[in-house]
């Protein structure tokens, strides 16, 4: 069934009357409060200034003192960077784990259901069992560094490279079985007749899942790999409560120096500049999330 | 009809070094909520030693107890679920009409209101929050549950939406131009037809909700200030920073917090799946 023949009423100002609250609420929400950030971008505004302080129109300069921050370009950096690593290890992870599931074995519902849970877990309770695990002195993971030929001692998430390393091994955690069971989906929707005739012809495994299985859940992993970047871009409470953005300010990403720029160094202006190159990428994602799913229909 | 590829051997190497990767990975995934269970329920000074016990040892329930009665975690969990009520009952009404619009209306300004749902669906909270707080202070609604709710919910109506969508398509069409004939009304056939039918999505929709509202925390954090209206997540939060407070305390807390959405989750998997993706792996 296509979109089009699903339409099913057309004379009636009905659908504008049943979409009112939603545009309604996004509105005050959403639209009014992005005007406000941009507004605010172009000013010299502080947090927690005399209410009488004048607040200047300064135009640009916000932006133009972005382009000269290195800290700002270094979050840049590190928002890519995590990014890229989840979609790298989650993802493939995800991957890996649903081909080791996708044939029958005893247990098999009791792995998915298990699957679940990570994803489920709400942030702080995640974040509260890895401060705890990690902990130095005492957590399970944490003490290994007594044994380690590195030098941990400053910390698994107080150090680094330790800190980026945590939080990217806990956002692991916390996302790929979600991978995982989207993956598995789309594989059991991998047509049996093809796979088998390629094994009538020879194939092995690996070749099989090269010409057969690889092509037809290609989607779903185009499809992954781009939620996983938008889930990385938007994590905030994962990573503002473990490490706060530190040591230094080495694990801070876009979204936490909007929040640290305006609540730690009291600088709205700069804070709502920030915000406001997040919301040009936010809508980059979007752009290609769009492109992504028309092509994908038009394959169909 | 069975090809036999390889020999008996082989196959049975490889069906072992499966279910050997299998129980390796359900342990790495498993462990971190084990450890949790077993810190909750243990004694201080087992739970210090070392190398630690990896079982629970004179398991006792202190931390529950510690949890509700020095601090307030029977509050913050009724005002978790109050936001995480309101937030699901304003999510569910307005995905129903919003998805009922997209799904069975041809009208100008569809692509838009997609588009916007979209957007909204891809935003990073912590990229508005600030500006939202500072709006709504202006007009005295900040550190206020319904107020918190009600942008929970505008973060959520776009996954509700998608799950809501498919789900509606998918209604024969013979049965509204049956119920057309019987002289239904659009809203008729919506409250009559449409919603009967596809109350298990609707009700996949109520779930998400409720715990993308409970597991909250960066707007909520922003918007309440006292403690008494701490949802869950950040009293939790704040008990964590204060460093004096027991391990198994906040362990406890973490896992009368943290285990409901996990054993929900599992019932409604497939339908959360297919919102979050945006519908979007079928076409």
């Amino acid at each position: 069934m296509n979109k089009r023949s699903s339409s099913r009423f057309s004379h009636t100002k009905l659908p504008y009357l049943l979409t009112l609250p939603i545009i309604l609420l996004v509105a005050l929400l959403v639209v009014y409060p992005i005007t406000q950030a941009i507004w605010t971008s172009l000013t010299d505004k502080t947090l927690g200034a005399a209410v009488d302080t004048k607040i200047n129109f300064v135009g640009l300069r916000n932006y133009n003192s972005l382009l000269h921050s290195s800290t700002f370009l270094a979050s840049l950096r590190i928002t890519t960077t995590y990014a890229f690593l989840n979609v790298v290890f989650s993802v493939g992870a995800g991957l890996l784990t649903a081909i080791l599931v996708n044939k029958k074995f005893r247990g098999r519902g009791g792995i998915r259901a298990l699957m679940t849970a990570p994803w489920a877990f709400p942030d702080i309770a995640s974040v509260i069992i890895f401060i705890w695990i990690l902990n130095s002195a005492f957590g399970v993971v944490g003490i290994l560094n007594q044994h380690l030929p590195f030098d941990t001692s400053g910390g698994w998430l107080t150090s680094s490279p330790y800190a980026f390393v945590s939080i990217i091994v806990m956002s692991m955690w916390k996302t790929f079985p979600f991978y995982s069971i989207v993956f598995l989906a789309a594989l059991q929707g991998v047509p049996e007749d093809l796979t088998e005739a390629a094994t009538v012809d020879g194939a092995g495994p690996f070749q099989r899942f090269k010409t057969v299985t690889l092509p037809s859940i290609r989607p779903t992993f185009v499809l992954l790999a781009l939620l996983a970047f938008i889930f990385a871009f938007r994590q905030f409470s994962m990573i503002y409560l473990t490490t706060g953005g530190g040591p230094e300010r080495d694990t801070e990403t876009l979204v936490l120096a909007v929040y640290n720029t305006a609540f730690k160094y009291y600088d709205l202006a700069l804070s709502s500049a920030i915000g406001v190159v997040g919301l040009v990428v936010t809508f980059l994602i979007a752009v290609v999330f769009l492109a992504l799913q028309s092509r994908a229909e038009k394959s169909n | 009809m069975a090809i036999v590829t390889g020999s008996k051997f082989s196959n049975a190497i490889r069906t072992t070094l499966r279910y050997f990767v299998i129980l390796l990975v359900s342990l790495l995934v498993i462990f971190p909520l084990y450890w949790m269970l077993v810190t909750a329920v243990q004694a201080p000074e087992v739970t210090l030693r070392y190398p630690p016990v990896l079982y629970p040892i004179d398991p006792n329930l202190k931390g529950f107890h510690a949890i509700f009665f020095e601090k307030q975690m029977g509050k913050w969990l009724i005002n978790s679920g109050f936001v995480a009520i309101l937030t699901t009952a304003i999510t569910t009404a307005l995905s129903i009409l919003g998805a009922y619009a997209l799904s069975w209306f041809k009208w100008r300004g569809k692509v838009a209101f997609g588009l916007m749902l979209l957007f909204t669906q891809m935003l990073p909270e912590a990229l508005i929050v600030i500006p939202i707080f500072k709006i709504y202070s202006n007009f005295h609604w900040t550190d206020s549950l319904a107020t918190l709710s009600l942008i929970h919910a505008a973060f959520v109506i776009p996954v509700g939406v998608w799950i809501l969508k498919p789900a509606f398509e998918g209604i024969p069409k013979e049965v509204n131009e049956a119920a057309q004939i019987d002289g239904c009304t659009p809203m008729g056939i919506l409250r009559k037809i449409i919603i009967p039918l596809c109350s298990p999505a609707i009700l996949a929709v109520g779930v998400v909700a409720f715990f993308a509202s409970w597991g909250e925390y960066l707007i909520a954090v922003t918007m309440i200030s006292t403690e008494g209206k701490y949802p869950a997540s950040v009293g939790l939060a704040s008990t964590m920073s204060q460093l004096d407070t027991p391990i198994q305390t906040l362990l406890s807390g973490a896992i009368v917090y943290g285990l409901p959405p996990v054993i929900l989750y599992m019932f409604i998997q497939r339908f959360v799946i297919s919102g979050l993706t945006a519908g979007a792996i079928k076409g």
